[in-house]
């Protein structure tokens, strides 16, 4: 059973289309949101967090149409966590304030089962030690620990994150990534990144979006697929590839484009694949021009 | 038991300590050992099932973590008010800034009432409406840097704006009454705002769900201003008669149902 639905939703600002119309199903598991700036990864995740109402189309997270009565849309609610891109913190909250705060507005009612909560979602993102001092003194890695445990309160079925490993070091990166797929069991964590090691980590299916439309949706062994037999390394640089660079080993890899006589094929990564799939991108929309 | 790098707790004193068996004065000196040797910490999970102390550990780390909520707040909390209402008002931009612009419009209103007295039923009437106004669009940030994720609670919008709105109301309303009974001269005035203030504030809450903060106070104001304004030197009859105060009763219960409705549809913005 689909966790959410985007059944042809689609949204404009204005003259501007930020995402066009979308059908899309998310089942349990970690789903990685891959794209350049402005292409509506954040617009799709505001959808689907039910902070934006869509132009046209339906939404239904957990069984409950978003797009429905206000009832429904506060059921929906009730099954989701949301990471926005930035969290700007209220002034002089310490980290367990923050969170007991946000608790309260996600209608924890009884104060000892909410503290309970609270300390369970601090000890979750190692911050159980952190819990009484001010935001203001946090690191910011540690800021966006907190931020993401706030979506993590009550383990609900869609959790929904705006890159959350900005500003995280590699060990928290890893722990974050831990946490995540012990929560893609029982539902769906859908994240939107720039960093292609995440998904290729940690995500079950990879959606690649350009434009405010889906380019590619599939497995992350699929889409590494698109780059097979095209990513090469070689002395000099091919000139028709889609981008190539110098690595430390002082050779240059290649992505796309015509393999020189020295040029030696190599596995392809999510990296490659994405840009692969940017550079075909780019070339179609300078065709069309 | 000593050892080369000093002395620790052996098996026998650490089996008398679990049990409960050892005098104070040994306890307490075993107490103090523990703390400050991460040797006997270790060893010390051997002897004394960990499990329960843990539990205990994270409840008094709970304890020691639990926020505990501003002075005011508490009292209100001692006075009834639930105390996860008493946790939104202190989440929120908390209730120092709306009384503070309370506290400021209740003064100027009684400065300019009291010292010109040629014009104190128009300055009391222009003033006296807008500082409920004032108060609680001081208690809506338009900048609140939690209101995406505010947005996405199932919280009761409604119910955290009216929350909002009393804790600003119950600052400005007892405030500008007393300024309405002390300034001399105004007799009935001191009391017939009471029921436009209501009116401009429910009005203000209906325009919050469209605008912001800052917007929403600039045409209410705007509005009211003109409506004093238009009344020239007899600006008491536009509150002070039986008439003028049905109207504003009507306007403030359609406005009321508006809001209700507005909270309920799907696009809201502004200030709630």
């Amino acid at each position: 059973m689909s966790t959410a639905i985007l059944d042809g939703v689609s949204k404009t600002f204005g003259r501007t289309t930020a995402l066009r119309r979308t059908d899309l199903e998310l089942a349990n598991g970690v789903i990685g949101l891959l794209g350049p700036n402005g292409a509506g990864k954040t617009t799709m995740l505001r959808l689907l967090a039910t902070s934006l109402p869509p132009t046209t189309g339906r939404i239904v997270v957990a069984g409950h149409e978003v797009t429905g009565s206000m009832a429904q849309r506060k059921a929906a609610r009730r099954c989701l966590g949301y990471l926005p891109q930035e969290v700007t913190f209220p002034r002089g909250m310490t980290a367990f304030t923050f969170l007991d705060y946000v608790a309260v507005l996600k209608e924890w009612n009884i104060t000892a089962t909410r503290h309970r909560e609270v300390g369970r979602v601090l000890d979750l993102v190692q911050l159980g030690d952190r819990a009484t001092r001010r935001i203001s003194k946090l690191s910011g890695g540690q800021r966006r620990r907190l931020a993401v445990a706030q979506a993590l309160m009550g383990s609900p079925e869609l959790v929904i994150l705006d890159e959350p490993t900005t500003g995280l070091d590699p060990e928290q990166r890893a722990s974050l990534r831990r946490i995540l797929s012990g929560l893609a069991r029982a539902g769906a964590v859908l994240l939107s990144t720039h960093q292609t090691e995440d998904v290729s980590a940690l995500c079950d299916r990879v959606i690649v979006l350009d434009d405010g439309a889906i380019m590619f949706d599939g497995t992350v062994a699929d889409l590494i697929e698109v780059a097979r037999g095209r990513v090469h390394v070689s002395p000099e640089a091919s000139l028709s590839a889609v981008t190539s660079w110098r690595s430390g080993t002082g050779a240059v890899r290649s992505v796309g484009g015509i393999p020189g006589p020295n040029a030696t094929l190599v596995e392809p990564t999510v990296e490659d694949a994405y840009l692969l799939l940017r550079g075909q991108q780019t070339d179609h929309e300078g065709a069309l021009s | 038991m000593m050892t080369s790098t000093g002395w620790h707790v052996g098996p026998k004193l650490w089996a008398r300590y679990a049990a409960g068996g050892l005098d104070y004065v040994t306890e307490s000196a075993v107490d103090a050992h523990v703390v400050g040797c991460a040797e006997c910490r270790q060893a010390a999970r051997s002897y004394v099932d960990p499990a329960p102390l843990e539990q205990v550990w994270a409840a008094v780390g709970t304890e020691t973590a639990r926020p505990r909520l501003p002075f005011v707040l508490r009292g209100l909390v001692r006075i009834g008010l639930p105390e996860r209402h008493a946790v939104v008002l202190g989440g929120s931009s908390g209730l120092h800034r709306p009384w503070v612009v309370a506290v400021a419009s209740a003064l100027l209103c009684a400065l300019l009432s009291g010292f010109l007295p040629e014009y104190q039923d128009r300055f009391f009437v222009l003033l006296a409406p807008l500082v409920p106004v004032l108060a609680v669009a001081a208690a809506y940030d338009a900048t609140d840097p939690m209101r995406e994720l505010f947005t996405t609670t199932a919280h009761s919008k409604l119910g955290i704006a009216l929350l909002r709105t009393a804790a600003a109301l119950s600052a400005a309303v007892p405030l500008t009454t007393v300024v309405g009974l002390l300034v001399p001269g105004l007799e009935s005035l001191a009391f017939a705002w009471l029921v436009p203030g209501l009116c401009l504030t429910v009005t203000m809450l209906v325009l919050l769900t469209w605008w912001d903060a800052a917007t929403t106070t600039g045409v209410v104001a705007t509005g009211w201003a003109c409506a004093v304004g238009i009344t020239g030197r007899d600006a008491s009859a536009l509150i002070d008669t039986a008439r003028m105060q049905g109207i504003f009763v009507a306007v403030t219960l359609a406005m009321a149902c508006l809001l209700v409705l507005r909270t309920a549809s799907t696009r809201l913005r502004g200030g709630f």
